[in-house]
C-alpha cells in the first residue's frame, strides 16, 4: 500500500505549501485576500460534507471530493470556476471516481434544500458542464490516497486501537481536509500527526513507539502544529467572514 | 460518422483520418498527433443518455490509466474535451491478440507463444503491483502494436484492490475467461482471477481456439470441471462456503497432457500452476514469469519478429505515416472483427460472427487475409442468436442487466 502511494501520481504531484497559498491574479483584482482564499475553501469543504451526508456517501468520497476542490484552485480561479458550483461537482465526480456514484439529480435536489440562496442553485446542466472542466483543471488525475487507510493500523501498532482513540482520530482525519494538508504532505504522515495529537491530549505516552518509526518527526510535529493552529484559529471563521469573502467574487472589480 | 477531411484538426493537435471503430462507449477514430507525427486512436466519448455526464466506465479506465504507465500497458496520451465530448487519445494498436490466434495463415511456434504470454503477464504484473485488477483479460483486449509489443487494454472493468474487506461484483470477465471463484459468486477476490483468465489464453494460444466455451456460468463450471476434474475439498478447501456454490457430478482429471497434447513439459507445468482451482494456491504472475518455462528454450521470440496478421487491403495511405495496420481496429474495446465463418475447418470451432452482447456496440467487419471483404451482421445482441455456436459473450444478457445497474450507472434505475 506504502509501495503504491510512492509510484503515484498523488505523490508526484504533491505541492510546496507557497504553492497552494497563491492567490490566484483574477481573484487577487477582486480583493480575495490569502485569508479569504483559505476561508472560502473550508467552507466549501463544509459544503461538500454537508451535500454527501445528504446523500449518504462513504467519508472517502467526501474526502476526494474535497482534494479534488482544492486542486482546482491551485491552477483556477474562484472568479472563473465558482466555488458554489465547482464543490458540488467535486463531489459528484469523486462518487463516480471512488464507485459509488451519486446521481446528478439528486445533488441538484439538495443543493436546493441546503442552501434558498439563489447564489448557490446549480442545476444538473450546470453540474455536467462543469464536471468535464474539473476534469481538465485535475489533467485527469483522479486517483487520490487518504489518511483513514494507515490510521488503524498505525493505531494498531501503537496499541492504541480502543474506540476511544480511534474515534478522536478519525475525527480528527476528518478536520483535516478542512485544511490543504492532503495537497502537501503524504497521508501516512498526516494520519501520524493526527495519532500524536490525540495521544498528547489523551496522555497517552507514545514517544518510544513514534521514535521506532522511521519517519521525520520534525515534519509530524509540524503538522500536528499547523492542526493545533486551525483549531485554535476556527472559532474566528464565522458566517460573516465567509459572506463576506464570497461576496467579493462577485463584485465587479 | 466517417470523417475524411485532412485539414480538420481536433484540439489544434490531432488532424482526424478515417473511423476506426464503435466502441462501448463511443466512436473511436484514427488520428495523426502533430505533435509528435505519430499515429493515434482517439475515442470519442459519448455523454450518458440519462444525463449522468461523462460515462462511468470511461472515467474508470481514465482514472487507472493515468496511473498505469508501462511498455505493456496502452498508453493514455491524452484526454481533451471538444464540443462537449470527451476524448482520450491512445496510442495506436495494429492488431489484437485475438486476430493473431485466429488467423490461420499465421503460425505460431513454441518460442511465439512463450513470447506473447510473457508480455501479457508482465504488463498484469505491472497492474497487480499497482494494486489494480484488470478483470476483463482476454485476448481482444490485448492489443499488438507495429512493433510486436503486446499491451493489456480496456480498463473499463478494473478496479483497484487492496482493502481485504471490500466486496467487488463477480459478474467481470468475458464468461470464458472467468474464475471458477467467480462463477461460484466470490464477491471477495483477488489477483488470482486475472491469472486464471490468463491461463486461458494460454491455452487459447497453444490451441488456437477458445479452450472452454461454455454456454451459461453453469456450462462453464461443466468445462472447466470436465476439463481438470471436479475440484475436492482438499485441493480447493474453501470451495464449498462460495455463495453460489452448488455441487457437481464427479468427473475425474484427465491428464493435462491429453489436452495440449504439443505443449511441453514446462508449459504444461506452468499451466497447470495458473489453472490451480483454490485461489489462493494459484501461482501469482510474478512467480509465473519467474517459472522455467520462460528462461528454458525456446526463448521468447523477439517481439518484433512475432508473427502478425497480414496487412488489411484498403489501406488509406496517409501522408504522416506508413504504418499501415492490419485490421486495425485498435483501441480497448470493441473495435472487433467479425469474421465469417469457415467451413470445413475444425469443426467444433467454427466461428461465425463473433457477438459479445457486451453493451450493445457494433463493430467494423473486417475480413483477414482472405482478400474479399464480406459484410457480416455488425453485431446484435447475442440473445437474439440464442444458443448458435460459441458466441463469444463479452457478458451475456444476464449479466448485462446486472451490470448496467452495478457498474455502468449512466443507465439509470428504474424508479
Amino acid at each position: 500500500m506504502a509501495a503504491n502511494f510512492w509510484t503515484s501520481s498523488h505523490y508526484k504531484h504533491l505541492l510546496e505549501q507557497e504553492d497552494v497559498d497563491m492567490v490566484n491574479t483574477l481573484d487577487k483584482e477582486k480583493g480575495i485576500t490569502l485569508e479569504d482564499f483559505k476561508l472560502i475553501k473550508m467552507h466549501m469543504a463544509n459544503y461538500i460534507l454537508k451535500l454527501a451526508q445528504q446523500v449518504k456517501v462513504r467519508q472517502r468520497v467526501v474526502a476526494t471530493a474535497v482534494t479534488y476542490m482544492r486542486r482546482v484552485y491551485t491552477r483556477k480561479s474562484m472568479a472563473e470556476y465558482d466555488p458554489r458550483l465547482v464543490a458540488p461537482t467535486c463531489l459528484y465526480l469523486a462518487s463516480k471516481a471512488e464507485e459509488s456514484t451519486v446521481q446528478a439529480r439528486l445533488l441538484a435536489f439538495y443543493i436546493k434544500k441546503l442552501y434558498a440562496d439563489d447564489k448557490y442553485r446549480y442545476e444538473i446542466k450546470d453540474i455536467l458542464e462543469m464536471e468535464m472542466k474539473i476534469l481538465e483543471a485535475l489533467n485527469y488525475y483522479l486517483v487520490v490516497y487518504h489518511p483513514y487507510r494507515s490510521l488503524s493500523p498505525l493505531l494498531q501498532d501503537a496499541g492504541l486501537n480502543d474506540l476511544n482513540m480511534t474515534q478522536l482520530t478519525w475525527g480528527l482525519v476528518n478536520d483535516t481536509y478542512k485544511m490543504d494538508l492532503i495537497l502537501v504532505h503524504p497521508p501516512h504522515l498526516i494520519a501520524l500527526a493526527c495519532i500524536y495529537i490525540a495521544s498528547v491530549l489523551r496522555d497517552k505516552d507514545t514517544t518510544a513507539w513514534f521514535e521506532e518509526l522511521r519517519v521525520d518527526m520534525n515534519v509530524v510535529k509540524n503538522i500536528s502544529m499547523e492542526i493545533l493552529d486551525f483549531y485554535e484559529s476556527n472559532r474566528m471563521f464565522t458566517e460573516e467572514r465567509i459572506n463576506v469573502a464570497l461576496q467579493k467574487l462577485t463584485l465587479r472589480p | 460518422m466517417t470523417d475524411m477531411d485532412p485539414s480538420k484538426k481536433v484540439a489544434d493537435r490531432y488532424l482526424k483520418r478515417e473511423v476506426l471503430g464503435e466502441g462501448t462507449y463511443g466512436v473511436v477514430y484514427k488520428a495523426i498527433d502533430t505533435h509528435t507525427g505519430h499515429t493515434v486512436a482517439i475515442k470519442k466519448i459519448r455523454l450518458g443518455k440519462q444525463k449522468e455526464g461523462v460515462n462511468f466506465t470511461a472515467l474508470r479506465e481514465i482514472k487507472l490509466l493515468k496511473e498505469l504507465k508501462d511498455p505493456n500497458i496502452v498508453e493514455l496520451i491524452d484526454a481533451f474535451p471538444h464540443k462537449g465530448n470527451l476524448h482520450l487519445v491512445f496510442e495506436f494498436m495494429e492488431t489484437d491478440l485475438e486476430a493473431v490466434i485466429r488467423d490461420r495463415n499465421i503460425f505460431l511456434s513454441p518460442a511465439d507463444t512463450k513470447s506473447y504470454l510473457q508480455m501479457t503477464l508482465k504488463g498484469l504484473a505491472y497492474c497487480h503491483k499497482k494494486w489494480v485488477l484488470h478483470r476483463d483479460m482476454k485476448p481482444n483486449n490485448l492489443l499488438i502494436g507495429s512493433n510486436g509489443q503486446l499491451k493489456l487494454a480496456d480498463f473499463g472493468l478494473a478496479r483497484m484492490f487492496g482493502s481485504p474487506d471490500r466486496r467487488f461484483t463477480h459478474q467481470v470477465f468475458a464468461r470464458w475467461y472467468r474464475a471458477p471463484e467467480l462463477l461460484f459468486g466470490a464477491k471477495q477476490y483477488g489477483s488470482a482471477v486475472d491469472v486464471w483468465a490468463a491461463a486461458c489464453i494460454f491455452a487459447e494460444l497453444l490451441l488456437r481456439r477458445p479452450f472452454l466455451q461454455g454456454t451459461s456460468d453453469i456450462d462453464q463450471l461443466g468445462k472447466i470441471f470436465s476439463a481438470f476434474g471436479t475440484p475436492t475439498a482438499s485441493q480447493w478447501p474453501d470451495m464449498v462456503y462460495l455463495p453460489d456454490y452448488v455441487e457437481y457430478q464427479y468427473v475425474p482429471a484427465a491428464p493435462l497432457r491429453t489436452l495440449f497434447p504439443m505443449a511441453t513439459d514446462d508449459a504444461l507445468d506452468l499451466l497447470s500452476k495458473m489453472f490451480t482451482y483454490d485461489p489462493k494456491a494459484r501461482i501469482s504472475v510474478q512467480q509465473a514469469l519467474e517459472h522455467r518455462y520462460f528462461s528454458s528454450v525456446p526463448l521468447p521470440s523477439d517481439p518484433d519478429k512475432l508473427p502478425r496478421p497480414a496487412p488489411k487491403r484498403e489501406s488509406r495511405v496517409s501522408d504522416f505515416n506508413l504504418q499501415e495496420g492490419p485490421a486495425v481496429l485498435s483501441p480497448p474495446r470493441k473495435s472487433r472483427r467479425v469474421m465469417p465463418g469457415r467451413d470445413g475447418f475444425e469443426g467444433n470451432s467454427q466461428q461465425a460472427d463473433k457477438v459479445d452482447g457486451s453493451f450493445g456496440d457494433f463493430r467494423q467487419t473486417t475480413d483477414d487475409n482472405t482478400g474479399k471483404n464480406e459484410s457480416a451482421p455488425m453485431s446484435v445482441d447475442f440473445s437474439i442468436f440464442g444458443l448458435k455456436s460459441p458466441n463469444r459473450p463479452t457478458i451475456n444478457s444476464a449479466d448485462r442487466t446486472y451490470l448496467k445497474r452495478k457498474l455502468d450507472l449512466e443507465f439509470q434505475q428504474p424508479e
